[in-house]
């Protein structure tokens, strides 16, 4: 498995455990699929919530201009930007 | 504009099950239905309270799908599911309660344990790990809010913070949006939580019934041996609409709301009840008279005692200083059975206006002298006379309403 | 119940006032007048792991201020509210205690003594929770400022506080306006007070709703919001009863209105009919034409979607002439309040009818361009002929409530 693949398993799970999706199972959330409107029917909260686990999993500071509906439009794409922040940041000074 | 309001519908969930049917059974035999609340290290001292009357983890079916309430905290789950229930008879409209429906909530202590989580993790984790989940749903109106989307119900949303008292303030202001014309239908009622740490800090004051070597822990209203109450969660919703509206559309009103007001004493502590049985009563006959009415038209009470040391006394000082030289009418104490918070009061509130037969009063068997309140011991409720529900605030406010069973 | 021909017109007699600007009516006004901001760094709580380090903190208070010292022990909130309460009986004319005919309270927070439960909590975890500390949780209870006004003044009718986040005090002042216009009471104290603490700095910065700057509502480059305390008051009564006591009308409240988007849980309709409606209703219960509204005190917290949704919702309630309806943000001034929000906003804003003139907005980057606001910037705006005044509250859940006032009948500028 990449870094890439794990990164976008882990988002998955993120999705589910911190967005309470009971009955979704990481699996069944498509790499390119859709996360909010039709698809997984995200909102602005949800994306919200997902930024502070995401945060806290990876260890990486996410700005506010950042959260947009194009990063967040994707698992894939959301693993891409993680990947990136990741590369570009030491670790964050309040991280545990 | 002064329409006539009615009660035309009402969901609950509390520790008997959802619904109005199990509470009136639990009223009916005289037995609250109590649970040991967890304690988590530290929390709870010992010899303190050890029971509530707790709603589990029922499961809400049809008055909230499965997935539906994935981000709400459980005072917002009741209370949806309680308004749900109370717009079921509503008629075509199902669950849409229509543009102009106001939504008037109480909450004693709001969502409790969102709150709690939430400030934990600020504290341990850091506050930038604070929950943007928890925190929509930790303020006081979150169920207020969830209940209006839930429902397409576009009228005024009110969260009332009164305490003991809220429940019927949010009736008395809600009936007033009806009576006044401003809208035609309101949700009213009033919902809390009990989790453990609420609990446990409400027994730090002192306010819950315990266990003495003399008896086992429970909520005593007007007993000489009273020590505290019981605590309660859950949710009770009513639809009030205006009289005419209702009858058109061939349902059934349950009761009429005739009167209501709220006075203060300021001689209460932040957190207890006073001594000003004089300005309560002034407060009473005051609202009793702006709606033509005097204590003589009162033919029952639904008392709030709940077995509180200091409030049961004002109460019943209150009581006996209305009525004066005429005898007191019938007196409900269903905090007895139901607890204090989460809905149980108000939706006994309705179940007397209704004449439904009440039980015996559990825990009470001594009367305090000081009191002289014998509450009710069981059996059909006298038809006669208005209903007067009352229930007094810790911290001093008060408020009342008069019902019509019809 | 008894059936009134037509609604009592009612006076506000008194205005109390706390915030970051300071202490008092009389430092309100100043930096209201200069659109200067009393927004910056601040202390109440520890904000060095957030993104943010701007608020309007009520500064420490002044001598005068002082409360006597059973009430000193009481919660900011508390203290807040008895300071402006006090303030705002003794400018209504009023001496003493408030006993005799019937008296409401009628009260919006958010906050109420949060921040010293979150003291109490912190000691409670590391298992110092003691006796001795429990006074701090006293004033959790969203009720106590209200009850702690209503305790101070003695007095003996109703007393209701309401918690539905940004539009709390003006539902308290709606509420109050309906027990006066009911005969309920002869007099009313409507407001709010709320205090800064870590839960509601942490929850809004969760949600990235607060602006790293000054908050700069309406602003083309606005960031958010920025979070204030401190607390409102007024003093409401029937308008006759004012004029036989010989009192300073001060403003009438003609009416309010209010509505929920039923829509979201934070973010507001886009296309702000939530809010028209409850401008609506206010209009309507305010007998007041919308062609008569000359001055507009925004709710205005500097967030892209609020003041986007709340412009929609004025070009509803005035149509062509919404570019032309001076509008004042009183949050660039005091930050947000949350639910006392709009409390101090109804004092801004009788305190503007009664000087005949809006008030500027602090900041000087460019207006939102897509926004015709004709939003007040610089030096105060003088207000035309004798107008009625809107002031609107949109709140977190969708609760929005909107108030109407007028200069006193016969009170020239």
């Amino acid at each position: 498995m990449t870094e890439h693949d794990a990164i976008r398993s882990t988002i998955k799970k993120l999705i589910v455990t911190s967005l309470n999706l009971e009955g979704v199972s990481a699996d069944s959330i498509g790499d390119d699929q859709a996360l909010f409107g039709q698809g997984l029917g995200l909102d602005s909260v949800d994306a919200l919530e997902l930024v502070v686990a995401m945060e806290k999993e990876f260890r990486i500071s996410i700005q506010s201009d950042e959260i947009d509906r194009e990063v967040f439009g994707s698992v894939s794409h959301l693993a891409t930007f993680v990947e990136t922040l990741r590369t570009r940041q030491s670790p964050t000074p309040h991280a545990p | 504009m002064n329409r006539s309001v009615v009660i035309t519908g009402v969901g609950a969930v509390s520790a008997f099950g959802l619904g109005l049917g199990p509470i009136r059974e639990g009223l009916l035999a005289g037995t609250p239905r109590l649970t040991e609340v967890e304690r988590p290290e530290g929390y709870h001292r010992a010899g303190g309270a050890r029971l509530a009357a707790l709603v589990g983890a029922p499961d809400l079916g049809p008055w909230l799908p499965a997935g539906a309430g994935r981000r709400m905290s459980p005072p917002s789950r009741f209370a949806v599911a309680a308004a749900r229930m109370a717009l079921r008879p509503a008629g075509d409209e199902g669950e849409r309660a229509g543009t102009e429906t106001a939504v008037f909530l109480s909450t004693a202590f709001g969502p409790a344990s969102f709150s709690e989580k939430l400030y934990r993790s600020i504290l341990t984790d850091g506050p930038e790990t604070a929950s943007p989940f928890l925190f929509t749903e930790c303020v006081a109106n979150a169920p207020a809010a969830q209940v209006a989307i839930a429902c397409g119900a576009g009228g005024p949303s009110v969260t009332i913070v009164q305490r003991e008292a809220g429940s019927l303030i949010a009736l008395g202001r809600g009936a007033s949006e009806v009576t006044s014309g401003r809208t035609s239908r309101a949700l009213v009622g009033v919902v809390d939580e009990l989790p453990p740490m609420a609990h446990a800090l409400l027994d730090r004051y002192g306010a819950l019934a315990r266990a003495t070597p003399e008896s086992a822990e429970v909520a005593r209203p007007f007993d000489r041996r009273r020590n505290g109450f019981t605590a309660s969660e859950g949710a009770t919703v009513l639809l009030l609409e205006d009289e005419d509206s209702a009858r058109a559309r061939a349902t059934r009103p349950l009761a009429r709301i005739r009167a209501f007001g709220g006075a203060f004493d300021a001689s209460a502590s932040r957190v207890g009840w006073g001594t000003g049985v004089a300005t309560l009563r002034q407060g009473l006959l005051r609202l009793l008279d702006r709606a033509g009415l005097g204590p003589r038209d009162l033919g029952l009470v639904v008392s709030g005692a709940s077995g509180s040391v200091a409030g049961d006394r004002l109460e019943a000082l209150v009581l006996r200083a209305l009525f004066a030289d005429l005898p007191l009418p019938r007196i409900l104490a269903p905090k007895a059975v139901t607890g204090e918070y989460g809905g149980g009061f108000l939706a006994s509130v309705v179940l007397a206006a209704e004449r439904h037969p009440f039980g015996p009063t559990p825990g009470f068997a001594e009367p305090d002298p000081e009191l002289g309140i014998v509450p009710h011991g069981g059996g059909a409720l006298p038809r006669g006379g208005l209903l007067l529900a009352g229930s007094l605030a810790a911290g001093g406010s008060a408020f009342w309403v008069v019902l019509e069973t019809l | 119940m008894p059936h009134e021909a037509r609604p009592r017109r009612i006076a506000v007699t008194g205005l109390g006032a706390v915030s970051a600007a300071g202490w008092g009516v009389a430092a309100l006004w100043p930096a209201l007048r200069e659109g200067r901001t009393a927004l910056g760094p601040f202390s109440r709580i520890d904000h060095t792991r957030h993104r943010t380090h701007v608020a309007g903190q009520v500064p420490d208070a002044p001598f005068s201020a002082r409360l006597p010292r059973h009430l000193a022990r009481l919660s900011f909130s508390e203290r807040f509210a008895l300071f402006a309460a006090r303030e705002a009986v003794a400018d209504a004319g009023l001496a003493g205690p408030l006993e005799d005919g019937p008296v409401g309270v009628f009260f919006g927070t958010s906050t109420g003594g949060l921040l010293e439960s979150e003291w109490y909590l912190d000691r409670f975890w590391q298992g110092n929770g003691g006796r001795a500390a429990l006074n701090l949780m006293a004033g959790h209870q969203l009720n106590a400022p209200g009850d702690a006004v209503a305790r101070h003044l003695r007095v003996t009718g109703p007393v209701e506080t309401i918690s539905s986040a940004c539009a709390s005090a003006a539902l308290a002042i709606a509420a109050a306006l309906r027990a006066l216009q009911e005969g309920e009471v002869e007099l009313a104290i409507a407001g709010g007070s709320d205090c800064l603490c870590a839960t509601t700095y942490a929850g809004f910065n969760s949600l990235r709703s607060v602006d790293e700057s000054p908050c700069r509502p309406f602003g083309q480059d606005r960031g958010g919001l920025s979070l204030g305390e401190g607390a409102g008051v007024l003093v409401l009564e029937p308008l006759e009863r004012a004029r036989t006591r010989g009192a300073r009308v001060r403003a009438q409240l003609l009416g309010a209105g209010a509505s929920c988007d039923a829509n979201h849980m934070t973010a507001p309709l886009e296309s702000g009919q939530g809010a028209a409606a409850a401008i609506a209703g206010a209009l309507a219960d305010a007998s007041t034409g919308p062609e008569q509204v000359g001055y507009v005190n925004a709710h205005g917290t500097g967030t892209p979607l609020n003041d986007a949704a709340e412009w929609a919702a004025l070009v509803t309630a005035f149509g062509d002439r919404a570019p032309r309806v001076p509008v004042s943000a009183t949050k660039s001034i005091v930050g947000h309040l949350l639910g006392s929000s709009g409390a101090i906003e109804a004092v801004a804003t009788v305190l503007c009818l009664e000087a005949g003139e809006a008030h500027p907005t602090a900041g000087d980057g460019p207006v939102d361009s897509r926004l015709k606001v004709d939003l007040v910037r610089g030096e105060p705006r003088r207000l035309s002929g004798d107008p009625a005044a809107l002031s609107t509250s949109l709140g977190f859940g969708g609760a929005n409530a909107a108030l109407v006032f007028a200069r006193g009948p016969g009170e020239a500028a």
